[in-house]
């Protein structure tokens, strides 16, 4: 399904506990650069832990705090709670 | 896996024997993956360690033996995601892997450091550097944190994989270094099985650049092809070439292949970095299985807590508060022991001799400057014990996590919060770890800032101030703790607004994005902590014995000469007419409208080579004039000075305002040189010292001024 048809939403708007599927990337270059050299690319799976402003997300089992600019630029798709 | 016919091969070369010259390696990883621990432990150095990202932010050398007890040297760089270098310290490792530093000779062979627990994000990097075709070992460290989160490794299957030596180890105990050592002792390493596949696209690209690199930049073949997958990674071909600009051939090719691919709407990086990843997935799926799934781990349940937007803000202030109490509470009688001691000998010295100059120098400049000083050590331990537990236990990066809402709102992120929690301690580590700072404009806004940080030097003024302030020790110490939480928070309320205002007008840019590993919490490693106090301690106790030491004695002559005639003069009248008298009454009209004399201006000029120099300033001035006496603590030498009117110098309010100044001002000539050193300028730290000690004269200023308005 491409992406634009996709229920998107940003990273920080993920509620605590819920997992994503990391979609789009829409931060500047350096930046999606980075969190895709950190295995946070597309197609990866984030489970949020806490935060708003800031977010704590798990990755691949690492715990990575982003700002709130940073959850932003992060656009993810929700998956149901027994998907992961 | 075969290379296309287009992408030239690294070179198979047998590396050379090490029996000519000691063998150099490079010890590389992910940021926390315990790099400097097993670099410790191979050389028996005591380089610093931490559990958080960015403790090492310079390359480290230190020399450890193979088994046959030939020397083998070693080189601990700071940690990085990627050798495409986003901030100067992962700069350091990609140019020394590179052979760039002309410091630091080019690593024969690699040893790549992966944290087991999160193996194949590790492995990004260890991908990258056996691009280099470098002989590498893989030290798989944390093995003990992989098997607690469900994941067996298989360090066999790995290395059939690979081809190179694969040592699973945990460095915190010792394990697997045996092993490691082996590895490093043999003669001839393999090079890496390593293959895989440039995604089609790009590969015409890479072998483009490759040649022209190889040709035109003077690049050897391997460094070629790993700088061209680079220069394509990263959209910022001067941060990867570094300072000498690329060849106008290789510029063209990178120019041409970036504007085809932006016509296609080729993501070239993202098919890089993707292509790595499936590589290493494929790699993993024969090493690594996962025996359960994991649940919540105790760092999560600790985490649910300390990174809530409400709890957390609550433990933090609760960490800062018993940090402030602990410093009075426990600090008094070891304090009172010191003090009597220096006292007791000032004493004896005095007995023993006879009078004249040599007695007073002793008594007054040597055990009147150093004695109030090193009076001190105590509470300074005491604070890096704290600064210590937060570092060892991974509490730091959790501070960076809660406080970046409120560094956000200044400009800056909760990256810049961990040099600046680091500068409590002392600012010059902390300026050191805004290497890791990867935006160039927030890491000069952090440098600028980080000093009015209230660091342990302050910590002897302002205990000073604050028993000067409470005649006979009537102030419960959760007072005196509030009023040094009170100048803490002064200095951490200046490092917000100057942030503030930096980033709205010297340094205009965007908000940063901020991405940070959030390590697991560790039991605190109180044998570090406590190495690390010791350390500590000697560095205040030789500054003591040295600059400190060497200023009480100049400042002794020039309170002691010229002598006055008369030798029924007052102690008060010998010191007004003394070389520092009369230079004190110089600037006494710049420090006057503060409420200081000149002899409080004396200890103003003397210490900015160190603010402790302050109090050993004081012993000294105040000393002379009570000479004839027994020696007495310094606070109440201090609350007898006079003002020629009679009135006392020492009022509370000269003592708040002088720690107000305290706050502010730029009094510390290692850290000028440090801005100096991380900026490459003297434009920066002439500018620190002019709007620090500016901010510190019109703060005291109308801090004074009110007060004595209002009648205190």
């Amino acid at each position: 399904m491409p992406s634009s048809q996709k229920n998107l939403s940003a990273l920080c708007s993920l509620p605590p506990g819920a997992t994503g599927r990391v979609c789009e990337l829409t931060g500047d270059d350096s930046f999606c650069q980075r969190v895709r050299e950190m295995g946070f690319g597309e197609a990866s799976l984030v489970t949020k832990i806490s935060g708003t402003s800031t977010s704590l997300c798990l990755v691949n089992g690492t715990r990575i705090a982003l700002n709130h600019r940073a959850a932003m630029s992060i656009l993810v798709e929700r998956l149901p709670d027994n998907a992961h | 896996m075969k290379l296309p016919a287009h992408i030239t091969p690294p070179i198979r070369r047998r590396p050379g024997t090490t029996s000519d010259r000691t063998p150099v390696y490079a010890m590389v990883g992910n940021p926390n993956c315990g790099k400097t621990t097993l670099f410790n432990a191979l050389t028996g150095l005591r380089q610093k360690v931490g559990n958080y990202p960015g403790v090492t932010v310079e390359k480290k050398m230190g020399t450890t033996y193979s088994q046959h007890g030939r020397p083998i040297q070693v080189i601990d760089l700071p940690g990085a995601y990627s050798l495409a270098a986003r901030s100067p310290d992962e700069a350091v490792l990609r140019d020394v892997l590179f052979g760039r530093r002309e410091d630091t000779p080019q690593p024969d062979r690699i040893i790549c450091v992966v944290d087991a627990a999160n193996l194949e994000r590790n492995l990004y990097l260890v991908h990258q550097i056996l691009d280099l075709g470098r002989p590498v070992i893989i030290a798989l460290n944390m093995m003990d944190m992989a098997d607690a989160s469900g994941l067996k490794i298989d360090p066999a299957a790995l290395e059939r994989v690979l081809g190179v030596p694969v040592i699973a180890c945990e460095a915190v105990r010792g394990r697997g270094l045996v092993e490691l050592r082996l590895a490093m002792s043999r003669v001839e390493l393999p090079l890496a099985r390593h293959r895989w596949d440039v995604p089609a696209p790009i590969a015409s690209a890479v072998a483009e650049l490759q040649a022209a690199l190889t040709e035109g930049d003077a690049r050897s073949p391997l460094v070629a092809r790993a700088e061209a997958l680079l220069l394509l990674t990263d959209f910022d071909s001067v941060r990867v070439a570094g300072s000498k600009p690329l060849s106008p051939r290789t510029n063209g090719i990178l120019a041409h292949w970036r504007q085809r691919w932006t016509g296609e709407g080729t993501d070239w990086s993202a098919a890089l970095i993707r292509s790595r990843y499936d590589s290493i997935g494929v790699l993993c799926r024969g090493t690594v299985v996962r025996t359960r799934e994991q649940g919540p781990s105790v760092s999560d349940r600790i985490d649910a807590v300390l990174c809530h937007s409400v709890w957390g803000w609550a433990v933090f202030g609760v960490i800062m508060a018993a940090l402030f109490f602990s410093i009075f509470s426990l600090a008094e009688p070891p304090m009172d022991f010191i003090d009597a001691k220096f006292a007791g000998l000032g004493n004896w010295v005095k007995s023993a001799m006879a009078p004249g100059d040599l007695r007073d120098l002793l008594v007054g400049g040597v055990i009147g400057g150093v004695g109030p000083v090193v009076k001190f050590l105590p509470q300074i331990l005491i604070l890096f014990f704290f600064v210590g537990l937060l570092e060892s236990t991974g509490y730091m990066a959790r501070a960076a996590f809660i406080m970046d809402r409120l560094m956000g709102k200044v400009g800056l992120s909760g990256r810049s919060f961990i040099p600046l929690l680091g500068s409590y301690a002392c600012a010059i580590p902390g300026i050191m770890a805004t290497r890791t700072i990867e935006n160039a404009r927030d890491r000069l806004v952090t440098i600028l800032v980080a000093p009015l940080m209230s660091c342990s030097a302050r910590l002897p003024v302002y205990l000073l101030m604050i028993a000067t302030l409470v005649p006979g020790d009537t102030l419960p110490a959760a007072k005196k703790a509030g009023i040094m939480l009170a100048m803490y928070a002064l200095g951490t309320g200046g490092v917000f607004f100057f942030a503030w205002l930096f980033k709205r007008t010297l340094f205009k840019s965007a908000p940063p994005h901020m991405i940070m590993e959030l390590p697991p919490y560790q039991p605190p490693r109180f044998k570090e902590i406590l190495r690390h106090m010791l350390e500590r301690s000697w560095l205040f106790l030789k500054n003591a014995g040295t600059i400190i030491l060497a200023i009480s004695i100049v400042l002794w002559f020039l309170t002691t000469y010229p002598k006055l005639p008369d030798p029924a003069a007052t102690a008060t009248e010998q010191l007004a007419h003394s070389f520092a008298g009369r230079a004190g009454h110089l600037i006494e009209p710049v420090i006057k409208p503060l409420g200081f004399d000149w002899r409080i201006g004396i200890g103003l000029v003397t210490s900015f080579a160190a603010r402790e120099v302050f109090v050993s300033s004081m012993g000294v001035i105040f000393g002379v004039e009570g000479r004839d006496e027994d020696t007495a603590p310094i606070r109440d030498a201090l609350r007898a000075a006079r003002w020629p009117t009679g009135a006392p110098l020492f009022t509370p309010l000269v003592c708040l305002v002088l720690m107000v100044y305290y706050v502010f001002a730029m009094q510390c000539m290692s850290t000028v040189a440090v801005v100096k050193r991380e900026t490459n300028s003297w434009r920066w730290p002439l500018f620190q010292i002019a709007y620090m000690t500016g901010t510190a004269w019109l703060v005291c200023f109308l801090f004074y001024q009110t007060g004595h308005a209002l009648g205190y």
